[in-house]
């Protein structure tokens, strides 16, 4: 017996989400358990099943969570920044406005 | 990092609600707290088939049939799910089933009663799920993430049964007097298991399980909660709970006779009036399909 | 077609079909349903409940059918009448015994029911040909299912092989009575309702199984087989069933549940 990880997706257009996993003696019996727990209700379009072993898992801090800033990458970085200069441009073109 | 350092940050780390996964790194005592919490939980939905699943014969009706079998069918893969919690915190499945069977492990007090009726049908589907449920709740916050995930699927499946429960108990309630009269005394025998069923009032500050956020609801919240909700229910279609006591105080508190405690501790610990022989069945048919385990379900079988 | 259209010998040939396939699918449902909680392996119960809880969905739809057509209701077909009147073939008299039993007896089963299906898909009764379509699509997954435990079990080693073939040795003539004992089935073949007799049909579907019998080295069918296929004499492990499945109703004949 192994463990199988099964993935479904929920409706049409949706992720392969993680959904669970169970025990089987072989890929054959696994898809038809995966059916069962995770498509019986018909609550799953399709359903991905992989055995554990396949799977390759990164979970290194130093990888996934850099401690450099990286606001540069990300909209959070810029929208405080732009915010501010947005009011003093727009204050600008304003106070031209009224030089006319 | 010293061990004892290690395990503050970890005290730290899950009661300010964080989260731990199967790899992560824990402390022994928390993962045995875990497993233990886990495997009576699964145990509890292993042995809850066996009262409910003599009616999946005697269901009244196609659809009765469709729905009790569906909920039986259900409470098999919960089972199957929470094993799976707990066999990934490394115990094997096997050892599981042989502490349950050598009564080593414990399952929930209700699954040591008998039934009697098509009406303990209905009530155990609809008051024994629901107070159950409460606690399922609860346990969706759970630090042990894996657990948590597996409340949030076992909660959406739950609902059904409870929808199922009522409807059975509606139908019998607005049928002959003798149906209503077996509601009755369905819910009468079922009240005292149904008011022990969350456990006695523990000091919150003494339970580890509090402490770590496996559970994070005491066992009292969870009996007041469920009986501000059912019940009103139960009064409304004509029922009456056998406890003279049951009441709610100015600020909505309920009081209630205090249940028997020297029972439940009786019960859990084997000694209901169900408990050996349900232990027994379940030995039986463990044995008998043991050939199947040993052979089919463990060669590696060629691509 | 409709109802209307039939002929009297046609449509009782056709009520009688249809109350057959229906108890076939109602009493297996309930055998099947006992493994429920106990089945060897937690995955593989979950599993064989869903077969057995298709064949009652199966049973209602089937009984539907035949309540259109003659009146009543599902539940007063499905549940009012004594042990003799039932019309299921004896292969689904015996009860679950042990795991390889099971499988042999659905294996049996579902591969025969899958023939009679195939000889119902292009039915000239509309309804039934409706019906029909939707159970053959249930029945790929109870297909797939039950080839792949007669194959574990035929390849797992001495016992789960032993137990299988000593299984389908006893059930084999119970097994020859699926696709036979149903009066009329001529009259249905020349009507469409069938595209073929129930012998050209049983011919078709042990044709189908010789093959894969052949290569695991199981019991092959005998050549015929005697007794009665579908009552009124039934054993005493259905009359068991048959106090189980009427217990409450009786309790409370006007009870609504």
């Amino acid at each position: 017996m192994q463990v199988y990880e099964v993935f479904r997706r929920e409706r049409e257009g949706g992720p392969m989400q993680h959904a669970g996993n169970l025990l089987a003696p072989d890929a054959e019996l696994a898809r038809h358990y995966a059916r069962e727990f995770y498509g019986r209700r018909q609550e799953s379009v399709r359903l991905w099943i992989v055995p554990r072993s396949a799977i390759l898992d990164l979970d290194d801090p130093d990888l996934l969570q850099p401690p450099f800033d990286r606001s540069f990458k990300k909209p959070a970085g810029y929208s405080t920044e732009i915010k501010a200069k947005l009011a003093t441009a727009r204050s600008r073109a304003d106070a031209g406005k009224g030089d006319e | 990092m010293s061990e004892s350092v290690r395990v503050q940050e970890f005290n730290r780390h899950v009661a300010s609600g964080g989260k731990v996964e199967a790899t992560d790194w824990m402390p022994e005592e928390y993962r045995r707290a875990v497993c233990r919490f886990v495997e009576m939980h699964a145990n509890s939905e292993l042995m809850g088939v066996l009262p409910e699943r003599e009616w999946i014969l005697r269901a009244p009706t196609l659809k009765r049939k469709l729905a009790l079998s569906a909920k039986v069918q259900d409470e098999v893969g919960h089972a199957q799910l929470l094993y799976r919690v707990a066999e990934d915190l490394g115990k094997p499945r096997a050892d599981m089933v042989a502490d349950l069977l050598a009564g080593k492990t414990k399952f929930h007090n209700v699954f040591h009663y008998p039934t009697r009726s098509w009406a303990d049908v209905g009530i155990i589907a609809w008051l024994v799920d629901a107070a159950a449920i409460v606690a399922q709740q609860a346990l969706r916050e759970s630090s042990y993430a894996p657990y948590g995930r597996t409340m949030k699927k076992i909660c959406w499946e739950e609902s059904v049964h409870i929808l199922h429960g009522r409807d059975v108990v509606l139908t019998m309630m607005n049928g002959t007097g003798s149906q209503r009269a077996l509601v009755q005394d369905a819910l009468e025998r079922w009240w005292g298991p149904l008011m022990q069923m969350h456990g006695p009032r523990t000091d919150p500050a003494k339970d580890r399980d509090l402490a770590w956020r496996i559970k994070n609801k005491d066992n009292e919240t969870l009996r007041q909660e469920f009986l501000t909700v059912y019940v009103p229910r139960i009064r409304e279609i004509g029922l009456e709970p056998p406890d003279p006591e049951l009441g709610q105080d100015d600020t909505g508190r309920w009081h209630y006779t205090e249940p028997d405690w020297k029972e439940l501790y009786a019960v859990v610990t084997g000694h209901g009036p169900r408990s050996a022989e349900r232990l027994e069945l379940r030995r039986l048919h463990y044995a008998e399909t043991q050939w199947v385990r040993d052979t089919v379900m463990a060669a590696p079988r060629a691509a | 077609m409709s109802a209307q259209v039939l002929e009297t010998p046609v449509r009782t040939a056709l009520a009688g079909l249809l109350l057959a396939m229906a108890d076939d699918e109602f009493v297996l449902g309930f055998w099947d349903s006992e493994w429920t909680g106990i089945a060897p392996v937690l995955e593989e119960d979950v599993a064989f409940a869903s077969l057995a809880q298709d064949e009652v969905g199966h049973a209602q739809a089937l009984y539907q059918l035949l309540a259109d057509l003659e009146g009543g209701d599902p539940d007063e077909l499905a549940f009012g009448r004594p042990p003799e009147g039932y019309r299921h073939a004896r292969l689904l008299d015996h009860p679950r015994t042990d795991w390889a039993f099971s499988v042999a007896r659905r294996f049996l089963y579902d591969t025969a029911d899958a023939a009679r299906l195939d000889a119902l898909a292009a039915s000239a009764y509309e309804p039934l040909a409706g019906v029909v379509a939707k159970m053959r699509r249930e029945e790929t997954y109870h297909l797939l299912h039950m080839h792949a435990w007669v194959e574990r079990l035929a390849t797992g080693g001495e016992e789960p092989r032993a137990r299988l073939a000593a299984a389908m040795e006893r059930l084999w003539p119970d097994a020859l009575c699926v696709l036979d004992g149903i009066e009329g089935d001529d009259l249905l073949a020349e009507a469409g309702v069938l595209a073929e007799p129930m012998a050209a049909v049983r011919r078709r579907w042990l044709a189908g199984l010789v093959p894969e019998l052949a290569r695991l080295g199981l019991p092959a069918p005998p050549a015929a087989q005697t007794g009665a296929c579908r009552g009124p004499g039934r054993s005493d492990d259905f009359r068991w069933l048959w106090e189980q499945f009427t217990m409450v109703r009786r309790s409370d004949p006007e009870a609504v549940w």
